[in-house]
C-alpha cells in the first residue's frame, strides 16, 4: 500500500516538474489557453489532480492545493485569504488524542502510534498555518498594499486585513487550553503537542497579531490622510476651474491675522567681516588665497591717451654732429696727399687749429685709417708715437700719431 | 563656535522655514518647549516670535504686533501666497499622478526629476499639463522643452523652499515641510471660505466613475 502511494507521489511530483512551465504560467494568469498547449499533457494533469474544470464551458484552472503549495513556499502577497477556521482543526486533534489514549489502554501500540503521528502533523499543520497567516499580514502590511495603485484600494485592502485579523482573534479565542491540558492527561506526548507546542504558537500568534492590527490602524490613517490631501488638491483644482476669478479674502487685512499667515519678513543680511579677530586669521587668509591676482586696476581717463589721427609725412634728414670731425680727418688725409709730407695729427691739428679734444682727434684718426678700404690703406703708413706707462710697463700711451704716403 | 540656538536665530530671522527634513537639528531643537521658549524670547527683542503650523512640522517667525507696515509686508506676502497658490497645486497633482502610485507628497518625499522627466515625455497629457504650469508667473518658464521646463520648475521650488536637493550633483529633490504649510494654507482657505473642496472632488470622481 505504502508502495503504491510513494509511486504515485513520485509520478505526480515528476509531472509537476516536467510541465513546470505550463503550470507556472497558469498559477500567473490564473486560466490555461487550452488551444495553445498539447492536449496530452493537459489530459495527463487532469487525471493526476493538477488542473480542473469549475464547470462545463469554463476553461481549466489549478487545483486549490497547488496553487496553495506555490502561494506559501514562493510567499507570494496575491493570495490574500486567511485559513481560519480552528475550530474544526481543535475539534479533530481533540478526536485524535481520544484514538491515541484508547488504543494505549488497550496496549496497541502500532495503532496509537500511528495515531500519535497523525496527531503531530495535525498540530504542526496548525501552527504553521497560524504563522502562516500572520507572515500573509505581515507581508501585505510591509509593502503598504503596493499590489493595488489607487489610495481607495488601499484603504479597501486594508479594511479587508482589519476583518481577517479580528476574524483570526475571535477564532485564537477558540483554544481553551484547560479543556486541552485535561484531554492530555498526564501522558507525555500528548501534553508536549497540545499544550507546549500549541501555547507557544498560540502567544506568539495573538502577540503578533496585536502589532498587525495597530500598524494596520496606523496605515489606514495615513491612506485617509492622502486621501484627504488628494481631494483638497483635486477640489482646488475643480473649484478654480469653475470660478477662475476666485481670489481668497485678504485674511492679512483683518483685525485679527491668522496665525498661518503671519510670517515675519527677511531681516538678517549677510554679516561683514571683521578683520581684527585673530581666531578667522586662518579663514580669511585662505579666502584671501583664493582671490585671482588680476592686478588690472580701472585706471581713469586720460585725454591724451587717446588715440588720436596719425599725419604720415617725411622724416627730416638727421644732422650727426660728429659729421664735423669726420671732415676734419678727410682734410687730413687730403692734406697728406697734397703734399707728399709726412704730418703728425697734432702738428695739423695745431696748424688748423682744431676745436677739438685732442684725445678724440687723435682716435677718430686712427679711426679713420683704420676705416679706409683695404686698396686705399696700401697707399698709407700710420706711425705712431709711443710712451711707457708710467706705473704700468708692458702698456703704451699713444701720444701722437703720424700718417705719410708709402 | 556659533550655538544651535544662534545658528536657529539666525535661519528663523532671515525669513527661513525650519523643519525636520531642511534642518533636523535645528528642528529637534525648536522641539523642545524652553529651547522655544528662549528663542522667542530673542525674537521678541525684534518683534518677531516663534511660530509653528501644521501641528509643529514646520517652524518660522511671526511679528508679533502688527503696525502700519508690518501688515503692508504681509498684504504682499499674501498676495504672492494666493498667486502661487494654482501652480503649486496642479504641480503637486502633476507629480502624484505621474509617479504612478497615487500618493501625495508630503514632507520627505522624494522626487527624481530625471525619472520624472522620462514619464511626463512619454504621456502627451502630462507634457501639457507641465507645459501649463511652467508658464505660471511662478515658474515663468518660456522654455518648449520638457527637460527645461522641469528644471526650471525644479530650480524655482528648491529657491522657494518647497524642495531641497542633499546633493548637488544628483537629481534627487526631498519635499520639506514647507510643502505641509501649503497643505495647511489650502485647508484654512477651504474652511475660512466654505468651498468644501473635499466634497466636490469626491462629487465629480463619483460622477466620473457613473460615465
Amino acid at each position: 500500500m505504502s508502495q503504491n502511494l510513494h509511486q504515485a507521489g513520485v509520478k505526480l511530483l515528476n509531472a509537476l516538474s516536467r510541465h513546470a512551465d505550463l503550470i507556472m504560467q497558469v498559477y500567473l494568469s490564473g486560466t490555461l489557453q487550452e488551444a495553445d498547449s498539447n492536449a496530452a499533457v493537459v489530459d495527463n494533469l487532469k487525471k493526476l489532480g493538477v488542473f480542473w474544470r469549475p464547470e462545463p464551458g469554463a476553461p481549466l484552472r489549478l487545483k486549490k492545493a497547488i496553487r496553495n503549495l506555490l502561494e506559501a513556499s514562493l510567499h507570494d502577497e496575491r493570495n490574500r485569504q486567511l485559513d481560519a477556521n480552528i475550530g474544526s482543526a481543535l475539534a479533530s486533534l481533540k478526536t485524535l488524542a481520544q484514538h491515541y489514549k484508547e488504543a494505549l489502554h488497550h496496549h496497541r501500540y502500532a495503532e496509537a502510534q500511528a495515531h500519535l503521528n497523525d496527531l503531530t502533523e495535525h498540530v504542526y499543520g496548525l501552527t504553521e498555518s497560524l504563522s502562516n497567516n500572520v507572515r500573509l499580514l505581515f507581508s501585505r502590511i510591509n509593502n503598504e498594499f503596493g499590489y493595488v495603485a489607487s489610495i481607495d484600494a488601499k484603504i479597501r485592502e486594508n479594511e479587508l486585513a482589519q476583518s481577517q485579523v479580528s476574524e483570526l482573534l475571535n477564532q485564537l479565542e477558540m483554544f481553551r487550553f484547560d479543556e486541552l491540558s485535561e484531554v492530555a492527561g498526564g501522558i507525555r506526548e500528548l501534553r508536549h503537542l497540545l499544550v507546549v507546542a500549541l501555547q507557544q504558537s498560540f502567544s506568539r500568534c495573538t502577540q503578533e497579531l496585536s502589532i498587525a492590527q495597530a500598524r494596520l490602524l496606523e496605515l489606514l490613517g495615513r491612506f485617509r490622510e492622502f486621501r484627504g490631501r488628494t481631494r483638497l488638491l483635486k477640489g482646488f483644482v475643480l473649484h478654480m476651474e469653475q470660478h477662475p476669478d476666485f481670489q481668497p479674502s485678504s485674511y492679512v487685512s483683518h483685525s485679527q491675522v491668522p496665525a498661518l499667515f503671519n510670517i515675519a519678513a527677511a531681516l538678517l543680511q549677510p554679516a561683514a567681516v571683521d578683520v581684527n579677530r585673530v581666531e578667522h586669521e586662518q579663514d580669511l587668509l585662505q579666502l584671501v588665497g583664493r582671490i585671482k591676482a588680476l592686478g588690472r586696476s580701472d585706471k581713469p581717463r586720460n585725454e591724451e591717451r587717446v588715440a588720436q589721427p596719425i599725419d604720415v609725412q617725411q622724416q627730416a634728414s638727421v644732422e650727426l654732429t660728429d659729421k664735423a670731425i669726420h671732415q676734419a680727418v678727410e682734410q687730413y688725409f687730403c692734406e697728406v696727399i697734397d703734399t707728399g709730407k709726412r704730418l703728425t695729427a697734432l702738428e695739423y691739428f695745431k696748424k688748423q687749429s682744431l676745436e677739438f679734444d685732442p684725445e678724440v682727434w687723435i682716435y677718430q684718426v686712427i679711426g679713420g685709417y683704420q676705416g679706409l678700404p683695404e686698396e686705399d690703406r696700401q697707399y698709407f703708413e700710420l706711425g705712431t708715437e709711443l710712451e711707457d706707462h708710467p706705473i704700468f710697463s708692458g702698456n703704451k700711451i699713444v701720444r701722437d700719431v703720424e700718417l705719410g704716403l708709402r | 563656535m556659533m550655538t544651535e540656538q544662534g545658528r536657529v536665530l539666525e535661519r528663523l530671522l532671515a525669513g527661513e522655514f525650519i523643519c525636520e527634513v531642511s534642518d533636523e537639528d535645528g528642528w529637534r531643537f525648536l522641539k523642545q518647549s524652553a529651547n522655544a521658549e528662549t528663542v522667542n524670547q530673542y525674537l521678541s527683542t525684534l518683534n518677531r516670535s516663534l511660530s509653528s503650523a501644521a501641528d509643529g512640522q514646520v517652524f518660522f517667525a511671526a511679528y508679533q504686533s502688527l503696525g502700519e507696515t508690518e501688515r503692508k509686508a504681509l498684504g504682499s506676502q499674501f498676495q504672492e501666497i494666493a498667486a502661487g497658490l494654482m501652480p503649486l497645486v496642479e504641480w503637486l497633482l502633476l507629480v502624484q499622478q505621474s509617479s504612478g502610485n497615487d500618493v501625495p507628497i508630503t514632507q520627505g518625499s522624494t522626487l527624481r526629476s530625471n525619472e520624472l522627466q522620462t514619464i511626463i515625455e512619454d504621456t502627451p497629457a502630462f507634457k501639457e499639463q507641465l507645459a501649463k504650469i511652467s508658464r505660471y508667473r511662478l515658474f515663468n518658464s518660456n522654455s518648449l522643452e520638457v527637460v527645461g521646463q522641469l528644471n526650471l520648475v525644479f530650480k524655482r521650488l528648491t529657491e522657494l523652499g518647497y524642495l531641497i536637493r542633499p546633493n548637488p550633483e544628483k537629481q534627487i529633490y526631498i519635499a520639506t515641510g514647507k510643502v505641509e504649510y501649503l497643505y495647511e494654507v489650502l485647508r484654512f482657505i477651504d474652511e475660512t471660505e466654505a468651498l468644501s473642496l473635499a466634497e466636490q472632488a469626491e462629487s465629480a470622481i463619483q460622477q466620473g466613475s457613473l460615465l
